[in-house]
């Protein structure tokens, strides 16, 4: 045997003697490859749920690995699509790009396991289930969690400025913004003003804002019906309205503002799902009282007060090799166990119906009321259209919202009036 | 000692050159031809592609804010190639002269470079902050009124450019300081003795002998004016109302945003052809002077 060939067979040998799962590992054990969400909450929800599936299921062993971190989940997701090496499972799917990849087959169909209308039907009713389906019929997402979007507020402020309760409509929102706006060390320049709004023109930025809002003051009606642009109307131009009287009148810095400008209570209200109490409870200082409630509307709006759920959902996608064993992954991360670990790890809302009457959730609600009126709201949530060009539409309204809400370049009617016009050029395309 | 055969030499010279080669092929000219290939097609990334032939193009041309992000980048090197050419001399005649801490300074002026740009542009955000940043604090102490650095569309850009013209300004002035050393000094003496004042020196002599740095600068600030994408993508995403929307920004919202990878292209390609065009003019008009 010629010498070189030595060098490189022996450190072969050995190395495969070494790797005792080449000669040791099982055959018989299906690994499946799941990607939480990469904040630190759902990372540590994803390490005890995994750890106990595990425990349970030795022949079906997962490995989690959270979503590669980027600027969004969803050029992540794209990018592992186009690589072919995406996860058997994600629980980490924001439905507005779920059309995208049923039109690119990448996923597996859920309602061929016939399990799935049960699974279905005991979280969601019919009626929501179905804005979950795609255009082929099929449903590819299992409906997981969301985070309506609520008014969380500063209840020491508003008790200094006199406020007794939180604003409802839009006059009551401005009228208590005109006093906790101000100057309070009197250096001649404003450091406390009302909100926030992030007046960066990314598309996404909008679903907390203007979408939400626009959901709240509609009754619940979202951006497109029946294919065609169906926010060219009085609601959207009174939401563009309100968010532009709040700029400029100040009650809404136009910059950037560097740390948790509400724990800082340098602002009083911020628009913001649940996910927002598992933060407060740990860092707030002594003394700091915080609450919720539905976003202002405009007046006459009727009870109960709709927005935006912020859902996020679990799929399988088609580049598994074990469907079945995923799909039963995916029954347990929807059960009622790994439910309530989600409402106590994440302080994020499960998709389940009349969870407030539920025994199992009742004591955790009873200790955390707050969440409860999350989970209250979640019946009364939407999420987005079912179209592809959702990316480009809310892109469109960014544009719309920062000429006319920030910087007052246009009024209400002329921006909401072209913006429709640039979504239908964009549904057009 | 035995000589090696000629075609020995050759075999090592090309096992010499085949990493780079393969690189070349795998991360140069494959993503070239591919994306030559995308910009007669439609293409989401994970749908098959669709032939469009010259639709891309005829997008392009009737796409009113690719010429406004062309017009914003052109802003941007309007104000930044300047400013960077002429602090960057300034700063390296001074570093030539025999002053205190010399080594210190220039290693103070290039250490901006070697910051991550993403650092250096998150700080300057907070510096610019309208509300609670450092410079209209200073402003407010001296009882000027607070500067919308970047949410003004007139000032964001020139902002942007500022910070830029710092964060790039060392590489520079370490580029002139160079060039400043091979300057002979027989021709200042030369010019002493003719009575020349130290502006007549700076003009007459030191100004032609750099040109061919210059040059160098001129190029290097034009391709580094047109790749500009990380200070407005995170200072103000593109913004306020499309004002520091980059040529560059453009085409990442684009293919990453929107998944629109052969439009992308088209406009990437469209780019590369204008960045062409503006260098060879300088080309012409600089060395024509340096070597007339």
């Amino acid at each position: 045997m010629p010498k070189f060939i030595k060098w490189y067979i022996v450190p072969l040998v050995v190395g495969i003697l070494c790797h005792g799962s080449i000669l040791f590992a099982r055959d018989d054990v299906v690994r499946l490859t799941y990607w939480p969400s990469s904040n630190p909450q759902e990372i540590e929800l994803a390490k005890v749920t995994v750890d106990e599936w595990n425990s349970k299921h030795p022949d079906i062993q997962v490995d989690m690995q959270p979503l590669p971190a980027s600027q969004s989940s969803e050029e992540v997701l794209l990018a592992a699509v186009a690589a072919r090496t995406t996860p058997d499972v994600c629980s980490n799917i924001w439905p507005g790009i779920v059309p995208e990849f049923t039109e690119a087959g990448v996923l597996v169909a859920l309602d061929e396991f016939e399990e799935f209308s049960d699974v279905a039907a005991s979280r969601i009713p019919e009626d929501i289930l179905h804005i979950f389906r795609s255009n082929d019929g099929h449903i590819y997402q299992m409906p997981w969690k969301g985070n309506p979007i609520m008014m969380e507020y500063n209840v020491r402020l508003f008790r200094e400025a006199g406020i007794t309760t939180p604003p409802r409509t839009y006059a009551e929102f401005m009228n208590a913004a005109e006093k906790i706006t101000k100057d309070t060390d009197g250096d001649g320049t404003i450091d406390r003003w009302m909100g926030i709004i992030n007046v960066s023109p990314v598309w996404w930025h909008r679903f907390f804002d203007f979408y939400a809002l626009y959901i709240a003051a509609s009754g619940g009606k979202t951006l497109i019906a029946d294919g065609k642009v169906d926010f060219n109307n009085e609601y959207a131009i009174g939401v563009f309205r309100f968010l532009q009287e709040g700029f400029a009148k100040g009650y809404f810095p136009k910059g950037t503002l560097q740390g948790n400008q509400f724990l800082l209570e340098n602002i009083a209200i911020q628009f913001l799902g649940p996910w927002d109490i598992g933060f407060l409870e740990k860092h707030k200082p002594e003394n700091f009282e915080y609450d919720f409630s539905p976003l202002p509307v405009p007046e006459n709006t009727t009870e109960p007060i709709v927005t935006y759920g912020d859902p996020k959902n679990i799929v399988i996608f088609s580049t598994t090799k074990h469907p079945r064993e995923a799909w039963e992954f995916v029954r347990f991360l929807v059960s009622e166990e790994c439910d309530l670990r989600l409402l106590e790890i994440c302080y994020q809302i499960p998709f389940r119906k009349d969870m407030d009457k539920d025994p199992t959730f009742k004591e955790y609600f009873e200790k955390n009321p707050k969440v409860l009126r999350f989970a209250k709201q979640i019946a009364y949530t939407r999420g987005t259209d079912n179209i592809p060009q959702l990316k480009e539409i809310f892109d469109v309204i960014a544009q719309a919202f920062e000429y006319c809400c920030v910087y007052g370049r246009k009024t209400p009617e002329d921006a909401i009036e072209n913006a429709a016009e640039g979504c239908r050029r964009v549904i057009g395309r | 000692m035995g000589r090696s055969r000629p075609d020995e030499n050759n075999r090592v010279g090309y096992l010499m050159a085949l990493p780079y080669v393969i690189f070349f092929l795998l991360f140069m000219a494959y993503p070239l031809i591919f994306s030559l290939i995308l910009v007669f097609h439609k293409w989401n990334i994970i749908a098959p592609m669709k032939w469009v032939g010259l639709g891309n193009f005829v997008r392009l041309f009737n796409d009113a804010l690719f010429w406004k992000s062309l017009g914003n980048t052109f802003v941007f090197l309007v104000i930044h190639i300047p400013l960077q050419i002429i602090v960057a001399l300034v700063i390296a005649n001074i570093l030539n002269q025999k002053i205190a801490a010399r080594g210190f300074f220039r290693a103070s002026f290039f250490l901006p470079v070697v910051i991550s740009g993403v650092v250096v542009t998150i700080l300057w955000q907070q510096l610019y902050s309208q509300e609670t940043g450092l410079f209209n604090a200073l402003l407010s102490r001296m009882n000027l009124h607070k500067v919308p650095w970047l949410t003004s569309t007139k000032l964001a850009m020139p902002s942007i450019a500022i910070m830029a013209t710092w964060k790039n300004v060392g590489l520079y002035v370490v580029l002139f300081l160079t060039g400043l050393q091979g300057i002979p000094f027989s021709l200042y003496e030369a010019a002493d003795l003719d009575g020349a004042s130290g502006v007549q020196k700076f003009f007459h002599i030191t100004i032609p002998m750099l040109n061919p740095t210059m040059i160098m600068v001129l190029i290097l600030s034009t391709l580094g004016g047109f790749s500009l994408f990380i200070e407005p993508y995170i200072m103000t995403g593109g913004g306020p109302m499309n004002s520091t929307l980059s040529c560059v920004l453009y085409i990442y919202k684009q293919a990453f945003y929107f998944n629109h990878m052969g439009y992308a292209a088209a406009l990437a390609f469209m780019v590369a052809l204008i960045i062409m065009v503006v260098v060879i003019i300088q080309r012409k008009s600089f060395e024509t002077e340096v070597y007339a």
